[in-house]
């Protein structure tokens, strides 16, 4: 048995404990994310068009996270329109700042890893990083508006009567909640991922200024805030969406309860 | 309402205070070449030559393009002068830049025999992406999540001034006791966010137990399973940027990489446990710990995603490389993303751990023991 065998073992069988169902699915949700992931990568490497490609790929991936993560209609429908308007939004910021800072492909540091590879395949790499930066905000974004969309649905359970004023006001205060612990997932999601090369940088005397002009470290760097970026506005966002269902959905539960 | 009205006009002017300086940074590092050593010259000029086509032994299909870009440098010695430098770009870019006007690049200038100048370029300038987008986080920040939003900023800054310090650290003991230096400090980064966060509270204490448990168990597990199957498919050489022994420089990172995330989950089963005990000051261990467990259930799936995701983007260009240089789909896993799959499995059985210990935690500091 291969240790990913392994941990994949007892990661289920921990998560099936806690969770019963929901934690079957959910264990489900990361394999199935895992397999768009590599499809992904297989498309692009049949010369498909990227942004294609990533724009199927994170639908695919956000509707996954989101509605297999949770039972609850109102809640999950709420935050994967929202998660699509973010996506949407994020698109459009990622690919003017990914031409401008010019971040593709591999770095100096890289060279060793790339012997006897030929790195002229002809598939444009610029393209492939708004690929793989869409693809690392993905979870962050579809947490994010869950997290909001599941109190405000809490919220309105409670009082029916909220306004969709008020309902705004609400998800911008559950979002104070959870932003200070959300950017401590990112931080070190990512730059925990990368201590090999903050050691190297400070291990071979890298001075500051190369260190934020460094092609991997500005690409690592863009990664983190475009993240930032994506769950500061999937606040907003998730609440107005929110905001703007909620007739329907009481007037839904109204006549349910008739 | 006239206090609503201050409120808001104090948020506007701070967001004014924040945009005008944001203008003055952009503006800064487009013009502040005076401080870097390094000559810089900014793209006045490119003549682009004919694309050749190129065909490697895997039949991909490159065209390599020749460009002379002239170049104004903007520091130093030899400011004002213009040089010819020639470059070359090729389709995919892996490795090369295509320049156009307006570019900034690092040169390294030599003087010729006829006291010409001639001149290579080092590498782009990216210092002007990484201001802009700082200044548009800090900008939403302080729109949206106004003081608590500056403080999780706060704390990630804080956080990257302590994760340098460790690194220097590392250094200094050359790369032995790497763990033991990492998780002493992965503590110290949990103490430090947690009481910027949360502040010095009984919740806090709660939080920061349920975290560091969860970090231990967790890595104890996975210790356990590497030792059963003998590390079967762990390839650490195929780990990136390595300087130091692979193994224990791959145990630090996913501790650190899974330690933010099992924090959050902990802070959101813990406050929220607190929350329920001030709304029913009665409310037994028993369903606390229930309570916890039902939040944890929800947001266990989405967390172990966002590490996921983050985790197996980083291995995705290079997975592209593989498979576009005739290697089995079986081998690019392996090699790329195999190392990623494990500390995301890792940093899932750390967050799934979370969730008892958290709840067992705040239903044993909250609830009514029976008598």
């Amino acid at each position: 048995m291969s240790t990913i065998t392994g941990l994949g073992l007892v990661l289920l069988v921990l998560m099936v404990l806690v969770g019963g169902k929901q934690g079957w699915k959910s264990f489900l949700s990361i394999i199935l994310n895992f397999g768009f992931l590599f499809f992904a990568v297989i498309l692009i490497a049949f010369h498909l068009p990227p942004l294609a490609v990533t724009i199927f790929t994170g639908v695919v991936i956000l509707a996954i996270t989101i509605f297999m993560g949770e039972d609850d209609l109102l809640t999950t429908q709420t935050a994967f329109y929202a998660s699509l308007i973010v996506l949407a939004v994020l698109i459009l910021l990622i690919i003017p700042v990914e031409h401008w800072a010019m971040v593709q492909g591999f770095g100096e540091e890289d060279t060793e890893d790339l012997e006897g590879m030929s790195i002229l395949i002809g598939i444009n790499f610029l393209k492939v990083t708004v690929t793989t930066t869409v693809l690392s905000t993905l979870g962050a974004i579809a947490e994010a508006a869950m997290a909001i969309s599941a109190g405000l649905a809490e919220v309105l359970q409670n009082h029916p009567q909220s306004t969709g004023k008020q309902l705004f006001h609400s998800g911008l205060s559950i979002g104070e909640n959870i932003i200070g612990t959300t950017f401590n997932t990112l931080f070190f999601g990512f730059f925990g991922g990368f201590l090999a090369l903050f050691i190297w940088f400070v291990g071979l005397g890298y001075s500051f200024s190369s260190i934020i002009n460094n092609k991997i470290f500005v690409s690592e760097l863009i990664m983190v805030l475009v993240s930032f970026v994506g769950v500061i506005i999937t606040v907003p966002i998730t609440s107005l969406v929110m905001a703007r269902r909620k007739d329907k959905v009481v007037v839904d539960s109204s006549s349910k309860n008739d | 309402m006239r206090m609503k009205k201050i409120i808001n006009w104090r948020t506007l002017t701070m967001f004014l205070l924040v945009a005008v300086t944001g203008l003055i940074a952009m503006y800064f590092v487009n013009h502040n070449q005076a401080f870097y050593r390094e000559p810089i010259g900014q793209v006045v000029a490119v003549k682009n030559g004919k694309p050749q086509k190129q065909k490697d032994t895997f039949d991909n299909v490159d065209h390599t393009t020749s460009q002379v870009v002239t170049v104004r440098v903007v520091n130093g010695k030899y400011k004002e002068q213009h040089i010819k430098v020639t470059n070359e770009f090729t389709d995919s870019h892996a490795m090369d830049q295509r320049y156009r006007v307006g570019d900034q690049v690092f040169l390294s200038i030599q003087r010729g025999g006829h006291g010409a100048l001639s001149a290579t370029i080092q590498g782009y300038k990216r210092d002007r992406v990484l201001v802009f987008l700082v200044w548009l986080v800090v900008c939403l920040l302080l729109l949206i999540m106004k003081f608590k939003g500056a403080l999780a900023f706060l704390s990630v800054l804080l956080n990257a001034v302590i994760f340098f310090i460790s690194i220097q650290l590392d250094l200094n003991f050359q790369g032995n006791h790497v763990m033991w230096i990492f998780g002493s400090l992965a503590f110290v980064f949990a103490v430090v966010t947690l009481l910027i966060v949360q502040g010095p509270t009984k919740q806090m204490m709660a939080t920061l137990g349920a975290t560091t448990i969860g970090t231990v168990l967790s890595m104890v597990i996975s210790l356990l399973v590497f030792s059963w199957t003998h590390e079967r498919g762990m390839y650490y050489e195929s780990m990136q940027y390595v300087t130091q022994v692979a193994r224990p420089l791959f145990l630090a990172e996913t501790l650190l990489g899974s330690l933010g995330a099992v924090m959050d989950e902990s802070t959101d089963i813990v406050s929220t446990l607190f929350e329920l005990k001030t709304l029913n000051p009665d409310i037994s261990a028993k369903s606390l710990f229930l309570s916890g467990r039902r939040v944890g259930q929800s947001i266990m799936g989405p967390l172990i995603n966002v590490l996921f995701m983050i985790f197996m983007a980083d291995t995705f260009t290079s997975s592209l490389l593989y498979i576009k240089n005739g290697n089995s789909w079986g081998y690019t896993f392996a090699m790329n993303m195999g190392l990623g799959t494990v500390q995301s499995l890792i940093s899932g059985i750390g967050i799934v751990l979370a969730i008892p210990v958290a709840s067992a935690f705040a239903g044993l500091l909250l609830g009514k023991r029976r008598a």
